[in-house]
């Protein structure tokens, strides 16, 4: 192909002028961090820990009341505890895969390791949109079976509404903030996993294309 | 030690940082992400430099990790300016002695290499660093007779763009 034999000698003619690094300013650079993929779902997932358990702190002391008047206080505490070993032990696969990653490999078994990341990151979000609608399946129907001590111990904001439809009321509330807080969960990590790892899937097809 | 490697890491790269330059401008399409990614790949060859036995040139060593990089690790910005670059930052005309017609096709087919698939780039960028394609299928991790057959390939999506 011509053209490409013209780039080709040109390419290699033209060197002088690239830009020019001094000793110093790749020096410096030795210093900064890196950006790379990888790292970001390391830290994302950190963040992530970090979120869900502050949002147990900032629970309000209205609804840590019903819970504990409910006697299911224990419950929440020992399955929150293994809810969040488990959360340690995906964290502790994303650091071990984040370090594993050697550039040194050639392209393909690098993007292999890359995307043993991403199957981690798979289980992960598995794990946590699967956990999130058993818990609120386990709890709303144990609500619901008690909706009339739950009735009671609402009285602040069942005032107004009769206790034979409190039950379907409560229920038909708890699918929709569910619902879309389940959306907002998909979307959120669909947005940050989904797309940090979407170019790198397309190449390795590329590569395993070539295998073919 | 640590010192000794630094300085003997810093002044090999310093040396050979052409190299990057170059990966940096078919995979970048300003001068902000050049930059970006010429850091990336920096931090990446110190942190892989440990394990540089030398059994291999440095410079061929620095063609793997730079490439790995660049289609790997790093976050491209959405930003792309197609054909643009090609003047401002990529190949000022300098010599006089290139006619118009041999200038016009070279800058076509550096405008149609940026348009491929960041794999079929660093087939491109390797065949144009005159690498033979041992050194290719080493770096890209497939076998040789089909870094070869890619190659074609990749030629031929080249010629389909240039003559759609």
């Amino acid at each position: 192909m011509d053209q490409l034999e013209i780039l080709k000698k040109q390419w290699q003619e033209r060197e002088q002028e690239l830009p020019t690094l001094s000793y110093d300013s790749i020096y410096k650079m030795l210093l900064k961090k890196s950006s790379s993929i990888v790292k970001w779902i390391f830290l994302i997932s950190i963040g992530e820990l970090l979120f869900w358990i502050s949002l147990n702190f900032l629970m309000p002391e209205s609804q840590k009341e019903i819970i504990s008047d409910m006697e299911i206080g224990n419950v929440i505490f020992y399955s929150n505890i293994v809810h969040f070993i488990i959360f340690g032990i995906f964290i502790i696969y994303f650091y071990k895969n984040y370090q594993s990653i050697q550039v040194t490999d050639d392209t393909k078994s690098l993007m292999k390791s890359i995307l043993n990341t991403r199957k981690t990151v798979k289980y992960f979000v598995y794990y946590n949109v699967g956990m999130f609608i058993l818990s609120s399946i386990a709890l709303n129907s144990f609500f619901y079976n008690r909706s009339d001590q739950l009735y009671e111990l609402m009285d602040f904001a069942t005032k107004d509404i009769a206790q034979d439809s409190f039950a379907s009321i409560f229920i038909v509330s708890q699918i929709i903030v569910g619902v879309s807080f389940l959306g907002i969960l998909i979307l959120f990590y669909w947005l940050v996993y989904g797309l940090l790892l979407k170019r790198l899937k397309r190449n390795y097809k590329e590569l395993k294309k070539m295998e073919l | 030690m640590n010192k000794e490697l630094e300085h003997s890491f810093v002044t090999q790269l310093e040396a050979n940082q052409n190299i990057v330059h170059k990966i940096c401008r078919l995979y970048t399409h300003d001068s902000d992400s050049h930059k970006d990614l010429f850091q990336e790949i920096t931090i990446q060859l110190w942190r892989a430099f440990p394990k540089f036995r030398g059994d291999s040139k440095f410079s061929t060593w620095m063609y793997r990790v730079a490439l790995n990089t660049a289609i790997t690790l790093y976050r491209k910005s959405k930003r792309s300016i197609k054909t643009q670059d090609f003047e401002s930052i990529s190949f000022k005309i300098s010599s006089e002695a290139y006619d118009d017609t041999e200038e016009e096709q070279l800058k076509l087919m550096y405008s149609a290499v940026k348009e491929l698939n960041d794999i079929d780039k660093a087939l491109v960028f390797l065949y144009l660093e005159d690498k033979s394609y041992r050194e290719i299928s080493a770096a890209l991790g497939i076998s040789e007779v089909n870094a070869r057959v890619k190659m074609n390939r990749t030629k031929e999506k080249l010629r389909k763009i240039l003559n759609p």
